[in-house]
């Protein structure tokens, strides 16, 4: 189950003919789905579209009631690949992922799709993750919807346009033959609003209505077929898309009073658009605009006809295109081209290139465009030297000295992440063998490669990271040491990497992190997910089994793997023994670690309500956390530079003739123990202490703690006695 | 709006709110937001705009991007992040209200340097005034730690408060008043409501902390201790009178006696430059550097009178509720051998039967201080104090000692002397970093007394590189420098 539940969702997405539906962008679409009568969803989780399939999976009984198949997929080639069910038969279905990297693993599969075609409706919902709050490298997803054929929709971000193209999209795709990407960016995933709901559809073939088995040998994608296809997508698909995007009116024409100018933008644009001309006092917040505006909610293909109506009779057009390179503005110059249409067309010379069109963007480039057109009659409520200077009020000197006092803040691991401790121990194990060069991966371990830890060299992809030190292990003073997620090991790390590498006699250390969950998209469960059911501190790392566990051990057994160690990250000295010795073995082949702890978010929202329902219920239950002596505490802070734990942190320093501040666990400890353990194999100060609050006390507890209280009390007495003493 | 909270603050649940109570007062809301996945710790951003709903005939176009110069209202759950938006241009002076809390929370780069890492927020604070429109802040984690409840409620207050919103204060109450925590939140709604509407100003009697005076001597020991401070220079009073304390309380009255006796010989060379800056600075690291913390220190600070009050204070004990006490011990040879007599210490640290013999009662170790037995042993081990004098480890902290006063003294300029005086901050730490943080010292001294280092600015160069963390290179860097 997901880190958080998501009932409040799924209740949405019952939501009947008439009734109105507020919620996020992504929840939509999911509703949409729904209404459009798929047969069948999968995906593999990512932001911005997690929530997508942490929705669904918590919905199992609505699905089981329409009949809807949902599948967690194993990967994005995974998904990819449910799609051919759509080749042969008139079922409708959609994956999604994030994207690029997700469309960059499904490739192979959709490649093929596109070749073959489709029946039933085919939708790929790709989370653009583009832009401010992305996690991934910057491109586009466009340039594999031109190469392999397949539309790309990207409606305008309100929740009535994106509900009405999905079910628009599955018709598309039907009417062409053709799978669909549909783009969702990370603004438009979580953007809030409302639409009239519609009842949902049950899928006309499912396990009640199933599909008779035909066989279409010309789809398969083998020779002599695929130069059929090739022939098919341009002389049948695409005009049949045109036809249909055309009388559909999926792109949508604003006119304007300035009509010999013209903007054409993406949908997913619009809104940045409309706000940049209600600035410069060209448009009202309705959208109605003074420059008429051209909306690509199909932003491919491009419809030729529709661009040689709109730029007719202009003088000059902008079209507006994030990201690079200009594949629209290259699109329709070409068009224009062909059909000798003089318009100038403005884009990327006078827009960034690279880059999200943020509201500052988009306004600096539509006064350029109106500055650089030839209407000189256009009034402009800001002047390009009032828009730049709109970027910063602030005095250079002032931006200068407030640069010094930002303090960073990247994405760390959360407080008692079981990853913590693993990296603590990494880190002084290359105290001892010198700098390491660290494959790393995907996933919240990442996080390690920035402060305190600065572990990590590079990341080449999801379960990657195994493979990319392949190139790297011949070169290096160490056994190569890559580190990976359980998350990229089930993803694609077990076949890429370990299979790969005992094939090729690869003798290094793999450390596989097993927290349970995929944890950074959210805590998805994975394969090798278990499900601790007991009461326990928040230290130990007891985890009981579940039924049809498949496990990593057993996984990398069956690949070839023969050293093979398995170590709860809490414990870091046999953390930093098992390392040593991996580093150190001359046994031939690979060196596997799995480095086990429950991930800490998940565990406290399982555990949390059992320790609250133990304590009412009478049981008795220890509830650790951690405490730091500020007498002892002498502001040196070696604690924090091996653990990064949000919990520790620094105060004032209560001693009045020290001046550092001291280090300080705040309330947010959950006790898992890492500062200790710390404190204890790197030999750093005797400030730490393990404090435990005793619920419901059993007699004994009472006695000795009476007793011993008692003591202390007396003991106490003598030493205020002898502080008296040395009254001045 | 734009409102910057961290990871896990709850930005989500306060949007929401603002959207209910929008909806309420029949207006559009639109909210859009950057909020990472499962990572805790980084900056999460919300954006919402805001639109009467009988303005027009179809829904607005709203947009989803904040824009420079847009913003009508800025509010940030840390006074850093404040600082932020200030910094990618939502702040601007003809238009927005910044609404933040004034607490930190600090950043890893903060927290990891071996000294003061922490940037200057009165700073930002004054930035913030500077170029906001309104400027509305105040400590919203104490406020509503208060009242047991989260930030995003006191947020949701301060913005009612500060009156940037056109909606009556009955609908954001309506809004919270349900769900779980609801009275908590109710209470931390209406004090931070009360505070943003006197525009952040609290009302309190500002505590006068009156000029340290030095006490009149009480008893015998004072009389004859006293004196001697007051005949040092009043500024430096305060420090000595607390230095002498510690050391009383750490040894006994002879070593506060040396302590002032070493004193006045470097207040015999203060000029007096920024009221005695010298004496006051080495009396406060000399008092620090005589109370090292060995292990009859240690000991006896886990076993003060005054520590399990603080530490069930902390953890937020209930009276009478048992608790257990596990403190992290790891005592290595060097410790041990630093609690003989030299001559049998030196002889532990070197490879032998006697340091075999040792081997057990070393390494880490988990101590039950509530327990009477560990408690006992700690105060046996306190009381090994009396015989610190005849000690290896005295012996190496006073050759250390003396040595920095040493130079102190010898400095050429009074600036130098100061830089020198100043580096008794570096020392600092146990174990490895103790021995790092003294060792750097002793070779910023070597600098010093071979002339190759002459100023004070050189001084407080190497003092710094030395500082810059665990890693080796930028002091070895620093010192190639010099040379």
């Amino acid at each position: 189950m997901a880190e958080r539940s998501f009932s409040e969702e799924v209740k949405k997405l019952r939501c009947g003919d008439g009734s109105v539906f507020h919620g996020e962008g992504i929840l939509a679409i999911t509703k949409a789905l729904l209404q459009s009568g798929v047969s069948y969803v999968g995906g593999y989780q990512g932001s911005p579209i997690s929530h997508l399939m942490d929705v669904l999976s918590d919905a199992q009984d609505i699905l089981g009631e329409l009949g809807v198949h949902f599948e967690a997929s194993g990967s994005e080639a995974t998904a990819a690949a449910m799609l051919s069910a759509s080749i042969n038969y008139p079922l409708r279905g959609a994956v999604t992922w994030k994207s690029t990297v997700g469309t960059n693993v499904a490739s192979d599969a959709l490649s093929n799709l596109a070749s073959a075609g489709v029946t039933g409706g085919a939708m790929v919902i790709v989370g653009e993750d583009y832009g401010e709050g992305s996690s991934i490298m910057q491109e586009r997803s466009y340039a594999f919807a031109m190469k392999a054929q397949m539309w790309l929709l990207d409606p305008r971000p309100n929740l009535p346009s994106i509900v009405d193209m999905v079910e628009k999209g599955f018709q598309l795709s039907e009417a062409s033959n053709t799978p669909i990407f549909y783009m969702m960016r990370i603004r438009g995933c979580h953007v809030t609003g409302e639409f009239v709901a519609r009842d949902n559809v049950p899928p006309s073939y499912s396990n009640r209505t199933p599909v008779t088995p035909t066989r279409e040998p010309e789809k398969i994608i083998l020779p002599p077929f695929v130069y059929q296809h090739e022939q098919e997508k341009i002389a049948r698909r695409l005009p049949a898309a045109l036809e249909f995007i055309k009388e559909q009116k999926l792109n949508e024409l604003f006119p304007g009073q300035y009509d010999s100018l013209g903007i054409i933008t993406c949908g997913g644009s619009y809104n940045t658009v409309i706000r940049a001309l209600q600035r410069q006092g060209l448009a009202d917040v309705y959208g109605n605009a003074d420059i008429p505006i051209y909306c690509l909610n199909v932003a491919y293909p491009l419809m030729p006809d529709e661009l040689v109506d709109f730029c007719v009779g202009k003088e000059q057009v902008l079209v507006l295109e994030e990201g690079q390179p200009e594949y629209i503005e290259q699109g329709i110059q070409t068009v224009l081209r062909r059909r000798d249409v003089q318009t100038r067309v403005f884009g990327k010379d006078i827009m960034p290139m690279a880059g999200e069109y943020t509201g500052q963007v988009m306004l600096e480039g539509i006064t350029r465009f109106v500055l650089a057109s030839s209407r000189q009659d256009v009034p402009l409520a800001l002047d390009l030297s009032a828009v730049l200077s709109l970027q910063t009020p602030l005095e250079d000197a002032d931006i200068a000295a407030l640069m010094e006092n930002l303090p960073p803040r990247p994405a760390g691991l959360c407080t008692g992440c079981p990853e913590r401790p693993l990296f603590s121990a990494i880190k002084q194990v290359q105290e001892e063998l010198g700098p390491f060069h660290i494959s790393s991966d995907i996933g919240c371990h990442s996080f390690a490669t920035a402060a305190p830890f600065n572990l990590g060299n590079t990341i080449m992809g999801y379960g990657l990271s195994l493979a990319s030190s392949s190139g790297m292990r011949h070169a290096l003073p160490h056994k190569a040491i890559s580190i990976m997620g359980d998350g990229g090991f089930w993803h694609n790390g077990l076949t890429s990497g370990v299979t790969s590498a005992v094939f090729n006699g690869h003798d290094g250390l793999l450390i596989i992190i097993d927290n349970g969950y995929s944890a950074a998209t959210g805590g998805q469960d994975i394969p090798s997910l278990v499900e601790p059911s007991l009461i326990a501190s928040t230290i130990d790392a007891e985890r009981p089994r579940r039924e049809q566990w498949q496990t990593i051990e057993d996984a990398c057994r069956g690949a070839g793997v023969t050293w093979l160690e398995t170590v709860s990250t809490y414990n870091i000295e046999a953390m930093k023994a098992t390392l040593r010795r991996a580093l150190g073995s001359d046994a031939p082949g690979l060196k596997v670690v799995i480095a086990e702890g429950e991930c800490m978010l998940n565990r406290q929202r399982r555990v949390k309500p059992m320790l609250k329902q133990a304590i009412a219920s009478g049981q008795r239950v220890n509830k650790s956390r951690f405490y730091i002596d500020p007498a002892t505490c002498t502001g040196d802070h070696g604690c924090i530079r091996l653990s990064g734990c949000p919990s520790l942190t620094v105060k004032d320093n209560p001693d009045p003739l020290r001046t550092d501040p001291v280090s300080y666990v705040d309330n947010s400890c959950v006790g898992c123990g890492v500062c200790g353990g710390n404190a204890h194999s790197a030999v750093l100060c005797p400030s730490f202490s393990q404090v435990d609050l005793v619920y419901n006390p059993s007699g004994l507890d009472r006695l000795m703690h009476r007793l011993r209280s008692r003591v202390r009390t007396w003991w106490r007495g003598r030493d205020l006695r002898r502080q008296q003493q040395l009254q001045l | 709006m734009l409102v910057a909270a961290l990871g896990g603050e709850g930005g989500g649940v306060l949007t929401n709110w603002l959207i209910e109570v929008a909806q309420q007062a029949g207006w559009h809301c639109q909210s859009t937001s950057l909020a990472g996945v499962a990572q805790r710790t980084g900056a999460t951003i919300y954006y919402l705009e805001f639109l009467p709903q009988d303005a027009g005939p179809k829904p607005p176009v709203m947009s989803l991007f904040p824009a420079q110069g847009d913003i009508d209202i800025a509010v940030t759950s840390e006074i850093a992040e404040a600082g932020r938006m200030l910094s990618r241009g939502f702040v601007s002076p003809d238009r927005t209200a910044l609404i933040s809390s004034d607490h930190r929370v600090y950043g890893i780069t903060e927290k990891s340097a071996t000294g003061d890492g922490t940037v200057d927020a009165d700073f930002i604070i004054e930035l913030s005034a500077r170029y906001a429109k309104r400027f509305i802040h105040f400590d919203l984690l104490e406020l509503v730690q208060r009242h047991g409840t989260v930030i995003s409620a006191g947020l949701l207050g301060a913005i009612a408060g500060a009156g940037v919103l056109p909606f009556a204060k009955s609908i954001f109450t309506d809004v919270i008043s349900s769900g779980k925590g609801a009275a908590a939140n109710g209470a931390a709604f209406e004090e931070s409501f009360q505070r943003a509407a006197s525009g952040g100003v609290a009302h309190f009697e500002p505590e006068v902390i009156p000029p340290f005076v030095l006490p009149e001597a009480t008893t015998a020991l004072g009389g004859r201790l006293l004196p001697k401070v007051a005949g040092l220079p009043a500024a430096v009073h305060e420090v000595v009178y607390l230095g002498i304390q510690r050391l009383l309380d750490y040894q006994d009255e002879a070593y506060a006696d040396d302590f002032l006796s070493r004193l006045a010989a470097v207040a015999e060379r203060d000029g007096g430059d920024d009221d005695y800056a010298l004496t006051r600075e080495t009396a406060r690291w000399l008092a620090l550097w005589m109370a090292y913390e060995d292990i009859p220190r240690v000991a006896q600070l886990k076993c003060r009178p005054s520590r399990e009050a603080e530490v069930r204070a902390e953890v937020g004990a209930a009276p009478e509720q048992a608790m257990q006490v596990s403190e992290y011990f790891h005592p290595r040879i060097e410790e041990v051998a630093a609690l003989l007599p030299s001559g049998l210490g030196r002889r532990l640290l070197s490879p032998g039967i006697t340091r075999r013999l040792m081997e057990p009662f070393l390494g880490p170790r988990k101590l039950r201080t509530d327990k009477f037995w560990t408690l006992w042993t700690m105060r046996r081990l306190a009381s090994l104090r009396h015989r610190r004098r005849k000690t290896l480890g005295y012996e190496q902290e006073w050759t250390m000692i003396e040595r920095w006063l040493g130079s102190v003294q010898a400095a050429q300029s009074a600036g130098l002397a100061q830089a020198i005086a100043d580096c008794g901050q570096m020392v600092k730490g146990y174990g490895a970093t103790r021995h790092r943080t003294t060792s750097r010292l002793m070779q910023i001294l070597d600098e010093v007394e071979q002339g190759r280092v002459r100023d004070a600015s050189a001084v407080r160069g190497l003092q710094s590189a030395a500082m810059a963390g665990d890693d080796p290179e930028p002091f070895e860097q620093a010192l190639m420098q010099g040379q």
